[in-house]
């Protein structure tokens, strides 16, 4: 099995509105993949259409090797989803809810007891589990709702906006969680519009906007797909001159150079990496000096604000 | 079938838990028979028997009330995620459907199942009269909650019209029935509607159970094909509906 999750041609329809067009995204076994867009680009849909929850209009996706229209039985079996909001079974108390969880995927007995209990430990939740679902907190509901996957250790796990309405300390606990679920052997899915969360989590990202795959690639080839995105800040001993600018300017990969005081540029640049040694070499051959030099890499937020606020953006390898 | 039972027990526990809706329904039910009951039958001379009758009556308006939450709790389940959730679960979304219906009857028996018996102990109806009863009772509410789930598309797109369509569906079809009036003793016109009303059939089938003594009851052979064949329609026709809209099929 090459993906564990592949879909093909995916589209979901609502009328004549398209929530997911045409998808075709592969998740390789053991990775996670972070699916990272504005609201409505059809990352909810995605995950509903995997978990069978939605059927499609148009094209299948395989998890694990089932067909998600054909064979949707053998898909829930293999795949858990956590929801973006944790609603439920309002009078019963959490450490029932993950028993029932759990007896719905085998676990029964003494095995049981420890699972649920281990998991309420692990969320913080050990002491609320005698409290009924709608007295708990917003996060404590949330942190449940992600807890539920980690009852039955699906082969992939999926889940929807996974730390929303949790604190902090709580945010980082579930990502440690969802990456020790991946140590495990489970492939994992997660959506999220929070840029913080999918650079802590992602294998790779896909960018997704208006129903659309924008982009999927791992994060180093993201920052370095976008032209200039590597801004470096050389000063200089003495004034810049303009012989200086267009000299720099000459240096392959510079994509654009300004002046920022008058013995300071800053050189908007592809792959620092790279241009920073044939910079060195100019610095030589003009026999100036340089003083200070800082290098900054575009953030996430630079490159999903590049490819979501972009109508059409270009592929990286395309 | 193990996943289903599992489902069932869970949700009939959350909901048999609520033990203050199960008194307050008893006790709703006690205070309507033994005072109204008995003002009203006062009031109705011309049925003989009428507060047996009127007792009856009230018991299908019970089942009616209880099958009609049972479909608007599917309903609800849907806006509140709960429904969503299962649906991920490795379950048939046939089973799931018949655990719905089983999860209404059950609730039936435990909130029905204790005023009946207070009526046929009253009246010293024999044991077996319970168990043909109930099952007529419960056979109506099958019925009637194949009804209201197969309405929940209609909530898909607006609650609102969703629950005014049910609130005029109650009033029409327990007040155009026999639930508190015999046929005979009823109006032409209004006894003609009535006879188109599945609930007629229920109720006076009931009657027949309980060996009520009143003129004009609707032939129990028939009555009982009807109350089935409405049952059997309906959730065939739910079971078929439901998971289309659920899984967002229709809207495509």
């Amino acid at each position: 099995m090459d993906n564990a999750v592949e879909t093909l041609g995916l589209t979901k329809s609502y009328g004549k509105a398209v929530a997911l067009d045409n998808l075709d995204v592969k998740v390789k076994p053991g990775e996670i993949l972070v699916l990272l867009g504005p609201n409505g680009s059809g990352k909810t849909t995605l995950l509903h259409l995997l978990a069978t929850v939605l059927k499609p209009t148009r094209g299948t996706a395989m998890v694990m090797g089932y067909d998600i229209v054909k064979q949707p039985l053998k898909v829930r079996e293999v795949l858990g989803i956590s929801f973006q909001e944790p609603r439920g079974f309002w009078r019963h108390k959490p450490s029932h809810i993950l028993s029932f969880h759990a007896s719905f995927y085998g676990l029964s007995g003494t095995k049981k007891s420890e699972v649920v209990e281990e998991t309420l430990r692990g969320f913080d939740l050990w002491s609320s589990r005698s409290k009924r679902f709608m007295e708990l907190s917003g996060g404590q509901a949330k942190r449940l709702e992600v807890a539920k996957l980690f009852v039955h250790r699906p082969g992939v796990a999926v889940f929807d906006e996974p730390t929303a309405m949790v604190d902090l300390e709580g945010k980082r606990m579930i990502w440690d969680r969802i990456k020790g679920l991946r140590e495990a052997g489970s492939t994992i899915i997660v959506a999220t519009n929070e840029v913080r969360e999918a650079e802590y989590l992602a294998d790779r990202l896909s960018i997704m906007k208006l129903g659309k795959e924008v982009v999927t690639e791992n994060l180093r080839t993201l920052k370095d797909s976008i032209s200039g995105g590597d801004v470096v800040e050389v000063e200089f001993s003495s004034p810049v001159t303009n012989e200086i600018s267009q000299a720099v300017l000459g240096v392959p990969g510079t994509v654009r150079v300004t002046a920022e005081t008058e013995s300071m540029i800053k050189a908007f640049v592809n792959r620092s990496e790279d241009w920073l040694p044939q910079m060195m070499s100019l610095v030589q051959t003009l026999q100036t000096k340089v003083t200070s030099l800082r290098v900054s890499e575009p953030s996430l937020d630079d490159v999903f604000l590049h490819y979501t606020e972009d109508a059409v953006a270009e592929k990286p390898n395309a | 079938m193990r996943e289903m039972l599992s489902l069932l027990w869970f949700e009939v526990k959350e909901e048999v838990g609520a033990v203050h809706w199960t008194v307050y329904q008893w006790a709703f039910f006690a205070f309507q028979y033994f005072v109204y009951g008995q003002l009203v039958s006062k009031l109705v001379v011309s049925v003989p028997n009428y507060y047996f009758y009127y007792g009856t009556g009230l018991l299908i308006i019970m089942t009616f009330n209880i099958s009609t939450w049972a479909g608007r709790r599917f309903v609800e389940g849907a806006h509140e995620g709960r429904l969503r959730y299962i649906l991920s679960l490795p379950l048939r979304r046939g089973e799931f459907f018949l655990e719905q219906v089983l999860m209404g009857l059950v609730v039936n028996v435990v909130r029905i199942g204790p005023p009946l018996v207070m009526i046929l102990w009253i009246t010293g109806a024999p044991a077996l009269v319970l168990l043909t009863s109930m099952t007529v009772l419960l056979a109506m509410s099958a019925g009637i909650m194949g009804i209201m789930i197969s309405l929940s598309f209609v909530a898909f797109k607006s609650f609102d019209i969703y629950s005014a369509i049910v609130a005029g569906m109650s009033a029409i079809l327990i007040r155009f029935s026999t639930i508190l009036y015999p046929l005979s003793y009823i109006p032409n016109a209004y006894a003609n509607i009535s006879r188109g009303n599945p609930l007629t059939y229920g109720a006076d089938l009931l009657r027949s159970a309980v060996n009520i003594d009143v003129s004009g009851l609707l032939n129990p052979g028939l009555s009982a094909i009807v109350v089935l064949a409405v049952g059997v329609s309906t959730l065939t026709i739910g079971m078929a509906l439901v998971p289309r809209v659920l899984e967002g099929v229709k809207s495509s």
